[in-house]
């Protein structure tokens, strides 16, 4: 099966590059940004490190007492009272967020490694890589993780030694099914940017004695591994937006937790516009952190990046 | 009939700081042929550009058929539609066959039937030799096929003047003389042109006036026999030598 | 959407795969909802996606920043969220269309899902046709510039075309990425092919894996099959020798 390469991309993430590199503003909302998210995760694991956990950091009433100082900018200011009262209970999903997002990629790319090696090099594996891959790509993800958590109970197969790390163990069944879901993708990003390292250096290898997998492990990869680098971002990007699905199989990251306290307070469209500022600021805050690696690991004279 | 074709006074352009034409002025009248050397960088495709509007001038002012046609208040695509172009590396719509690169124009900016453009087409077409290969999309021709095509796109648009910016350039050197023969048939049948090029023996028969620009500044000029026999400076001399050796 | 009287489902105690038999006309109903919204999303995403690619790339300041921004918002919100949003920020009523003796009704959701999947698409289309716009040679411009056509013609008769078979990879993955993501209407409740079958196996809670897994066989057909549309559809209008010109 012929395909366009770019059949394997989940398209465009890098997009949200457009933001101009330097813009001030955004660099001081980012610290700003991750300056709160840390001292709050600290206050909050440390029992209440400066405020009793899950208290806001500045009380509401403060900050709506100042609206009613200066009547002009009200509305700003009950918005600011608003994002100050739920946030606390908000910084907790963005965690999860991030382990899921974190934990599902690091564990995909060691499956998509081998699932891409095969795919380009193997013979009857390739057909193994091939058909795993068309079909994680060929389905739905939230299937997926109804298959898992529904369909094979997975929850009940998590081992002692694993139980407990989470509050609930459809934590794990959601990181199963992000990594198999990732792995896919990612074996495609990677196939692909195999594919762009001359032939000649697998030959080269070889010719100086190295087994097939020997060159394909000191040359090829650590070449083509740069080039599937800004697929990569790509897929970091979507694991961050699409661990949200992970609400559905029960886990309490942010959209669940977005959305059991909108159905409480029915503030759904206040509520929802807070989520997607946050998660807003991890999708920037990753295309940021990722270009700056791409940055980091370029070799000089070697691809769009290098030097 | 007293107004030269082209009249270009005094133009200058610059790119950022570096001046790229320097108050460059000539004349050219119908049916003649002017051919523009000098050095890459030098300013020629500039120079041509200009006069087409491609590139507008910083100052100074350009006549075509004594009409001002520098200025805000000018129709740029009724002046591009009077000025044919040729350009190096062709530019032939990669999407339509040679019919319908050439029947674009006709058909859009002239408003033509289809069947009209379609006639005009295959006229032009035919004159550069192309007539069996009305049918073949860009890619499945040969440069020399290309270039003639780019002349036949042009030229069915009825054009006063032709601009020629290096149009051999990028040919491999077997396919050299086929453009330059159509280019030939039409300095015989009148046709007032403008031409950037380094094949000199063609601009030698051709040209009725050869213009050296290094610099951004016409250092010399004159018709070819002078220019080549005689040139009154070094920097001529050395860069003709140079241009004939090379094409040698 | 549909008018479509629902069959009921069967809850008559059989082996669970004749189970999913016995209510595969209920799935497939939702199938053909599945449908219906990613066609009506991907072209909503088409016809606002492509005119933003169009103004991102020839836009002046002011409407680019806006596209951009937009843009921006879109691709880095989690679909559910944008779902959530359009379900309940714009409640959009239930319409009753009637033409020609036909009725449709579309329900507030479907709207809703339509709007939430479109407009995203949208944002992804415009950067499918940004790039496949900018990838176009800016001697061809110049070319149509030089023969006196205007820069809107010359943008409709040379680079558009160009740029459209270029765009078709990357819309084929939009499309498949679009139909997948008809999944996740499950949050507003849409009975799309994944509730129903959610639907279906919370009653039937012995046969979760089997109704799982034909509906993941349906969606794997379903992309399949617009894979290969696409290429056919790409094949057809492939210019002849390439693209280089
Ligand atoms: N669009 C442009 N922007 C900036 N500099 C340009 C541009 N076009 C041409 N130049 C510069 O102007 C000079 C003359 O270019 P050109 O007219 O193309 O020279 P020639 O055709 O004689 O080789 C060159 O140094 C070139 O780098
Ligand atoms: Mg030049």
């Amino acid at each position: 099966m012929s395909e366009p390469v770019a059949d394997a991309v989940r398209e465009g993430e890098t997009a949200t590059r457009t933001i101009p590199a330097g813009r001030p503003l955004v660099v001081l909302a980012g610290g700003l940004f991750w300056g709160w998210l840390l001292l709050r995760w600290l206050n909050d694991w440390l029992g209440g490190l400066f405020v009793p956990r899950g208290e806001p950091f500045v009380s509401p009433e403060a900050v709506e007492a100042l609206g009613a100082a200066v009547p002009a900018l009200r509305g700003l200011f009950d918005s600011t009272a608003f994002a100050v009262t739920y946030l606390p209970a908000l910084s907790a999903g963005v965690w999860l967020t991030i382990v899921l997002t974190a934990t599902s990629i690091a564990l995909g790319f060691v499956l998509a490694v081998p699932l891409s090696v095969a795919r380009v090099y193997g013979r009857w594996t390739s057909y193994l890589s091939l058909a795993y891959t068309e079909l994680l790509r060929g389905t739905p993800l939230l299937a997926q993780l109804f298959v898992i958590y529904y369909g094979l109970n997975f929850v009940q197969y998590v081992p002692p030694l694993l139980d407990g790390v989470f509050a609930n163990n459809a934590v794990w069944a959601a990181i199963v099914g992000f990594t198999l879901n990732s792995a896919a993708y990612q074996a495609e990003y990677i196939r692909s940017a195999l594919l762009s390292v001359e032939s000649g250096q697998l030959t080269a290898g070889r010719a100086i004695g190295l087994t097939k997998l020997q060159a394909i492990r000191y040359v090829v990869l650590p070449q083509g591994l740069r080039f599937a680098i800004p697929g990569w971002t790509n897929e970091l990007i979507y694991l961050i937006k699409y661990s949200s699905l992970a609400a559905f199989i029960t886990v309490p990251e942010l959209f669940q937790r977005t959305n059991a306290i909108a159905s409480d307070n029915f503030r759904y469209t206040a509520m929802f516009s807070l989520a997607a500022l946050l998660y807003l600021a991890l999708v920037i805050s990753a295309s940021r952190l990722m270009n700056a690696v791409e940055d980091r690991v370029a070799i000089p004279g070697l691809g769009a990046r290098g030097r | 009939m007293s107004d030269p074709l082209l009249r270009v006074e005094r133009v200058s352009k610059s790119y950022g700081d570096e001046q790229v034409l320097r108050e460059i002025s000539f004349e050219m009248d119908r049916g003649d042929v002017t051919v523009l050397i000098g050095p890459s960088g030098s300013g020629k495709s500039t120079m041509l550009r200009c006069v087409n509007r491609l590139t507008e001038v910083d100052s100074g002012e350009i006549y075509l058929d004594g009409e001002r046609v520098t200025g805000p208040d000018v129709d740029v695509n009724e002046l591009r539609r009077q000025v044919g172009m040729v350009f190096q590396d062709f530019n032939l719509f990669a999407h339509l066959t040679a019919r319908g690169n050439v029947m674009l124009g006709p058909r859009q900016v002239l408003g033509l039937s289809k069947e009209e453009a379609r006639r005009r087409a295959d006229e032009q077409l035919a004159l550069v030799g192309l007539a069996d290969q009305a049918d073949s999309y860009p890619a499945e021709l040969s440069g020399g096929q290309k270039q003639r095509v780019g002349i036949a796109r042009a030229l069915a648009m009825e054009p006063k003047l032709m601009l020629f910016d290096e149009p051999t350039s990028a040919l491999d050197p077997e396919l050299i003389g086929e453009v330059l023969e159509v280019m030939r048939d039409l300095v015989e049948r009148g046709m007032t042109m403008l031409v950037v090029t380094h094949e000199m023996s063609f601009a030698r028969s051709v040209a009725s006036e050869i213009m050296f620009l290094d610099g951004g500044r016409i250092v010399e000029r004159g018709p070819p026999e002078q220019l080549f026999e005689r040139p009154e400076h070094d920097r001529t001399a050395t860069f003709l030598r140079r241009i004939t050796q090379l094409h040698s | 959407m549909t008018g479509v009287e629902l069959p009921p489902i069967a809850l008559q105690q059989a082996s669970d795969w004749a189970f999913v038999w016995e209510n595969s006309g209920y799935l497939f109903a939702g199938t053909a909802l599945t449908i219906a919204l990613t066609v009506a999303s991907v072209l909503l995403g088409f016809f606002v996606g492509f005119p933003a690619g169009v103004v991102e790339v020839y836009g002046g300041r002011a409407s680019r920043g806006l596209v951009e921004t937009v843009g921006v918002v879109l691709r880095g919100t989690p679909i559910v969220v944008i779902l959530i949003f359009m379900y309940f920020v714009f409640p959009t009523p239930d319409l009753t269309i009637g033409v020609l003796g036909v009725t449709a009704s579309l329900s507030g959701a479907f709207l809703a899902g339509v709007l939430g999947l479109g407009l995203r698409s949208a944002a992804y289309q415009s950067q499918i046709f940004r790039g496949a716009l900018q990838s176009v040679d800016e001697g061809q411009m110049e070319a149509a510039r030089s023969i006196g056509m205007d820069k809107l013609a010359s943008i409709r008769h040379v680079v558009v075309p160009q740029a459209l078979r270029r765009s078709v990879p990357g819309f084929q993955n939009e499309v498949t990425i679009v139909l997948k993501d008809t999944s996740v209407v499950f949050a507003i409740g849409l009975a799309e092919l994944l509730t129903r079958s959610y639907d279906l196996f919370v009653v039937r809670t012995t046969a979760v894996l089997e109704i799982l897994l034909f509906a993941s066989a349906i969606y794997f057909v379903l992309t399949f099959t617009t894979n290969r549309a696409l290429d056919l559809v790409s094949a057809r209008y492939a210019i002849p020798g390439g693209e280089s010109a």
